[in-house]
């Protein structure tokens, strides 16, 4: 499952397999949540994002066409969207906190910054596990170089060329094109 | 100036600032006098931002909230209640298909395409079961005819997966009661036509992902 690109997995989620929708969750659903939190406000906004979202990709998984778009955009799209939504619904109530949100009814992402969120979190999934492994350990737990070498009991030495390695295969693997979202709409 | 192969090989953890004093001195050293490697650190430093700033966004979601989301998705439905009208004419159609099938067997495209002899572990010794695999259109149907089977504890059920090595397609799930018997047709997406393997677990939970509680397996053969 590990190395299975996105789009196959959605095409086996549109024949129902769960075992593929859980894939995506797991390539995903960190950034989904963690956006949820930092935009909509609230953990249990965040949840329900994320539960919206992957109900979404469950039910029209049979849509997607990978001609037109990567998952990662696909999903963007349906998070912008579904974010709105509850920014919108929470607007109809008493609003109960200061923080503003990216999202406002009417915008997409004006920043850009989800849609570069999607597109690097595409690339890492795309790379070898042996790239994907080193890089995971140091962004998203914190480990020094030492430390990774320790855990993975590989020499410090070809830790530091093999992260060096991970980071230009991401750089390859990635758009930069910074226009490439607004053009895309 | 340290060399060149070597000091390129740093400048991930060099823009990352997780080199040491000394070796980040000697990078900064390097690059002054190197064109390509600042090029490079260029590109280096993109994919770093990049990355850092999904990493600051990211947050693990609570444990049992995949649970949560693959409980709560509709099922797909293996069989849909149609008007009588549309059951009529499609039984007719379905006469017409098994004549054609007898008479023209490629004209449809849904003969059997794969068997199994299903073999019992040590959980189910006195299991048995033979697995047959048919193309009909999108999906594969999945016949399967067991015995001996343990009977299912309440909430629980057997689940039947397509296997190559690490991956397993769910093809669905059962119950069984005090006779172990089951012969049912269940369905699986046509991409696990290939897979090679077939096996049975003993489930006691919704977790999406195959338990470890194998009673039944074999190799597919095509036909």
């Amino acid at each position: 499952m590990e190395r299975v690109a996105d789009e196959v997995l959605v095409r086996r989620v549109a024949s129902g397999d769960e075992r593929a929708l859980s894939g995506l969750y797991d390539r995903y659903a960190g950034l989904l949540y963690g956006t949820g939190i930092r935009y909509l406000g609230d953990r249990g906004t965040a949840e329900e994002l994320v539960q919206d979202v992957f109900t979404s990709v469950w039910k029209n998984a049979a849509g997607f066409d990978p001609a037109r778009a990567s998952f990662a955009t696909w999903v963007y799209r349906i998070t912008r969207n579904r974010a709105t939504d509850l920014i919108r619904r929470r607007k109809a109530r008493v609003r109960t906190i200061d923080s503003e949100p990216l999202f406002e009814p009417g915008e997409t992402d004006p920043s850009g910054e989800l849609s570069r969120n999607f597109d690097v979190a595409a690339a890492l999934s795309r790379l070898s596990p042996v790239h994907r492994e080193v890089l995971t350990l140091a962004y998203f737990h914190g480990f020094s170089q030492r430390e990774i070498s320790e855990r993975m009991g590989t020499p410090l030495g070809t830790v530091k060329s093999r992260t060096t390695a991970a980071l230009r295969a991401l750089r390859e693997t990635m758009s930069f094109d910074e226009n490439r979202w607004s053009t895309d709409e | 100036m340290s060399e060149h192969p070597e000091t390129r090989n740093l400048l991930g953890p060099y823009v990352m600032g997780a080199l040491e004093p000394q070796e980040e001195q000697e990078v900064e050293d390097h690059l002054q006098g190197c064109a390509s490697c600042r090029e490079e650190t260029q590109d280096l430093r993109l994919a770093h931002e990049r990355l850092a700033d999904l990493a600051y966004t990211t947050e693990a979601p609570p444990p049992d909230l995949k649970n949560r989301i693959v409980a709560g998705i509709p099922r797909r439905e293996a069989r849909r209640r149609v008007p009588s009208w549309l059951a009529a004419v499609a039984a007719a159609f379905c006469v017409l298909a098994v004549l054609g099938a007898i008479f023209t067997p490629d004209l449809f495209g849904g003969g059997p395409l794969a068997s199994a002899t299903l073999s019992p572990t040590e959980r189910a010794p006195k299991a048995g079961g033979e697995v047959s695999i048919q193309g009909v259109g999108e999906n594969m149907e999945v016949r399967l005819e067991a015995w001996g089977l343990p009977a299912c504890k309440h909430e629980h059920y057997y689940e039947l997966w397509l296997v190559e090595g690490e991956e397993r397609v769910s093809a669905g799930s059962f119950t069984v009661g005090p006779s172990g018997r089951i012969d049912l047709s269940m369905n699986a997406p046509n991409f696990a036509g290939s897979y090679p393997g077939v096996g049975i677990t003993y489930e006691k939970d919704k977790n999406p992902d195959a338990s470890d509680m194998k009673v039944l397996s074999g190799e597919l053969h095509e036909l």
